[in-house]
């Protein structure tokens, strides 16, 4: 049992680090926000640092790095509010291509960890809420384009960076009622294929999405029994948004802190008030058990699926508390200057909302830990 | 990083769990395990069990006859004995008492004190809070003048010390008296150890809401104590209190006992037929996550104390969480049974009684459990001092 960093990570968090100061400051942030959220520019930067390349096995030109170097990587670019869509292009996409066959694989991962393409997962559907299970799009087989050819019909929604992305992953059911999570396919998707259409919209928090409209759209199977590794992508996804709210949240505290240190009113400085104190308290609470939690879902990655699935809603139900709770009290000590669009602590409080709604909400994942209840409980349970 | 434990410290786990399994009483485990009312001589006999085998000073270091553990491996040990349900070691006297004697007092007091401690065959209280000093503890009065006696160099202590748990069966009491007044309140305060059946002592209950006597006021009338047991330097036994308290830094947030805990919420919510209430297994399972935060952050403790790369500050956020945890499970427990922890039977929460029940046994101690637990977040420092505490942390001053 060790929660220690190795040399390595430590100079792959300082590399991150170093870039977010030197590239990445809020003002940039602004003005992509501001000029309407697209970031493949950023996301390219990013390449050039081989973060892209960072959960792509070695064998297909990636750096084959495991979930602790992944959960580092988020937290600095939580730090440092990153717009990219990193997570779910450059960690979540390789977990779903990790059961392609080897020609897709081939084909594909060099190029995703090159960041010559952008491939994101589109996974959400409209009153599907967070239920993976739950896909109404649909996947046939030799309709068009042949025999072996697949054709998807079906809408996804909030899909990131959609409208910047050359290819998408999609579930689609292939067989079986809508809620079964038998035959659900993984399918792979170019964005220049007929029958594909994209409409893009910036994001609360100043990044980009879009929907994706599949209708008779030609697609590459990847797998034809998806669910189980679907949801093992997707608890990818929640330790990088739990690693990614540490990271936010321990920014949004310290410039928090600075501020109670330094703003006077009454003739005194905001840290010298109990109320606050007491509440500053809590926001450290709050942090902590996030972080702590965000390392157990990094740690529990590799876990086998039944301990692995509880444990991952264990840590999205305690970060989606924990970053909600530091959004909003931070807001709060801060007084007007907190809800101001100019002002830094507002634009990490709309990220750490996204966040919290990121893979599956607070009750969405309560309701998993509730499911898969056990007669015992902890962390090695 | 990595979430394992060595070979070593498996290897050491299953040793504590057998010999657990083999020595810890039936009817001992069986009170703790359904809340049961406990007496003198159950927690003493579980006392001298561990006693005997070197383990009631499991924290202490090898010199003083410890064990000589690691942090994982106190924690280990804390764990096994929880969940089998062994009683909670009275932390006064191998827990609270024995390092300050180990770290500030003579060699003839080690002899002296160390090894009815270490045996568990002295019974030890703590005297700190008093009527008029509990959060702000400095400002205690117990008053201890020196005096030339006959009998040698004495102090004479009056005052009043309170909330002394178990202190009705205590054979010894440390106490932090008054002995000077000039300077800050906490320049004049020392560190007494003293024989209970003194003469001027008395001993009087206090009844908490749950019906219990647990705690009790001690009184100080004319009393001598040897100078001999003065611990450490006159005035100074501020800085020994405060090196107590930062001494136990894992063991506040009881993490084990609220696992096990949270292991009979499941089993009460399943009787009581609530447990597929998903309304009511949504608060179970919040619980839950409450419960792996906080083992987690214990874990994290534990792991800075082992390689020492990293300080962690956090004992008070575990004292605030690790209260709130057990406020809540309690809270669980009794809402999960609901009508039937209404009736108050005393004499019910006896192992073996024989009478009827008024609701059903298992809910009898579960409203009193309840009651009981809201001294959680107000003992060891109130919860609002630890935010004070973790503020100053947080905010450099």
């Amino acid at each position: 049992m060790d929660f220690d960093f190795t040399d390595d990570q430590v100079s792959l968090r300082d590399a991150v680090a170093k870039w977010v100061d030197k590239g990445f400051d809020f003002s940039r942030r602004h003005a992509l926000a501001k000029a309407g959220g697209q970031t493949r520019a950023v996301y390219t930067e990013l390449a050039e640092l081989g973060l892209t390349g960072l959960a792509v096995p070695e064998a297909h030109g990636g750096l084959g790095f495991g979930a602790i170097e992944a959960m580092v990587v988020m937290e600095e670019l939580g730090r440092g509010l990153v717009n990219a869509p990193y997570a779910a292009a450059a960690l979540v996409v390789p977990a779903l291509l990790s059961a392609a066959p080897a020609a897709v694989q081939a084909a594909w991962l060099p190029k995703i960890a090159s960041a010559e393409v952008l491939v994101v997962p589109a996974l959400q559907e409209r009153a599907a809420r967070y239920r993976l299970n739950h896909v109404t799009t649909t996947a046939t087989q030799g309709a068009t384009g042949g025999a072996a050819g697949w054709t998807l019909r079906g809408q996804k929604i909030v899909v990131p960076a959609a409208d910047e992305a050359d290819a998408f992953i999609v579930p689609a059911r292939i067989d079986g009622p809508v809620d079964s999570t038998a035959h659900i396919g993984l399918f792979l998707v170019e964005k220049g294929a007929a029958g594909t259409q994209v409409s893009g919209y910036p994001t609360q928090d100043g990044a980009r999405a879009g929907e994706l409209t599949l209708d008779g759209a030609a697609a590459t199977l990847i797998t034809d029994d998806g669910f189980a590794l679907l949801a093992q992508a997707v608890d990818v996804g929640i330790a990088a948004a739990c690693a990614e709210g540490v990271g936010a949240m321990d920014r949004m505290v310290a410039i928090t802190v600075d501020y109670m240190n330094t703003r006077k009113q009454f003739g005194t400085t905001l840290a010298t008030f109990q109320a606050l104190r007491h509440r500053i308290a809590d926001v450290k609470m709050a942090q902590e058990l996030g972080r702590s939690m965000s390392y157990f879902a990094s740690l529990k990655l590799g876990e086998p699926a039944a301990q692995r699935r509880r444990a991952l809603s264990q840590a999205k139900v305690q970060l989606g508390q924990s970053m909600r709770y530091v959004g909003q009290q931070c807001t709060q000590i801060h007084g007007g200057i907190g809800v101001t669009d100019e002002y830094v602590s507002s634009h990490y409080f709309k990220r750490l909302t996204m966040l919290e709604m990121a893979y599956g909400d607070t009750l969405h994942h309560l309701g998993e830990v509730s499911d898969r209840m056990q007669d015992t409980a902890g962390v090695f349970a | 990083m990595d979430l394992q434990f060595t070979p070593e410290e498996l290897a050491f786990r299953s040793e504590i769990r057998q010999w657990v399994a083999g020595n810890l009483p039936k009817d001992i485990s069986h009170k703790v395990l359904n809340a049961l009312r406990l007496s003198r001589d159950d927690m003493q006999r579980w006392h001298k069990f561990l006693g005997a085998k070197g383990w009631l000073g499991y924290h202490w270091p090898t010199q003083f006859g410890g064990p000589g553990w690691t942090a994982v491996q106190k924690h280990l040990f804390e764990e096994e004995c929880a969940l089998a349900g062994a009683p909670r070691i009275m932390p006064f006297g191998p827990v609270m008492v024995a390092p300050v004697i180990m770290a500030f007092g003579t060699p003839e007091q080690h002899q002296r004190f160390l090894p009815g401690i270490a045996s568990g065959e002295v019974w030890w209280s703590q005297g700190y809070s008093e009527p008029g000093a509990g959060s702000d503890l400095a400002s205690l009065k117990t008053r201890a003048v020196r005096t030339i006696t006959p009998a040698g160099n004495q102090f004479i202590v009056n005052g009043q010390k309170t909330w002394t748990t178990m202190g009705q069966y205590g054979e010894w009491i440390f106490c932090l008296v008054r002995t000077g007044t000039e300077g800050k309140p906490q320049a004049g305060i020392s560190f007494l150890l003293i024989d209970m059946k003194s003469p001027g002592i008395t001993v009087r209950p206090i009844i908490t809401m749950d019906g219990e006597h647990e705690v009790n006021e001690v009184f100080f009338d004319n009393v001598l104590v040897p100078a001999d047991n003065l611990i450490g330097e006159e005035n100074k036994g501020w800085t020994y209190a405060k090196f107590l308290l930062s001494h136990e830094r894992t063991g506040i947030a009881d993490v084990n006992r609220s696992k096990r805990e949270l292991e009979r919420v499941k089993r009460i919510a399943k009787a009581e037929g609530v447990y597929d209430d998903p309304r009511f297994r949504d608060q179970v399972a919040l619980l839950e996550v409450d419960i792996v935060a906080l083992e987690m952050m214990v874990l994290r403790v534990l792991s800075a104390e082992k390689s020492g790369r990293q300080s962690l500050d956090v004992a008070g956020l575990l004292k605030i969480r690790g209260s709130e945890i057990q406020q809540r499970f309690s809270e669980l427990m009794m809402l999960a049974a609901g009508p039937a922890t209404l009736p108050y039977q005393h004499e019910a929460m006896e192992a073996g009684w024989q009478g009827d029940f008024a609701g059903a046994a298992v809910c009898a101690p579960l409203a009193g459990t309840y009651f009981n637990m809201r001294k959680t977040t107000i003992y060891g420092g109130s919860n609002e001092v630890q935010r004070n505490i973790v503020s100053q942390t947080v905010l450099g001053a």
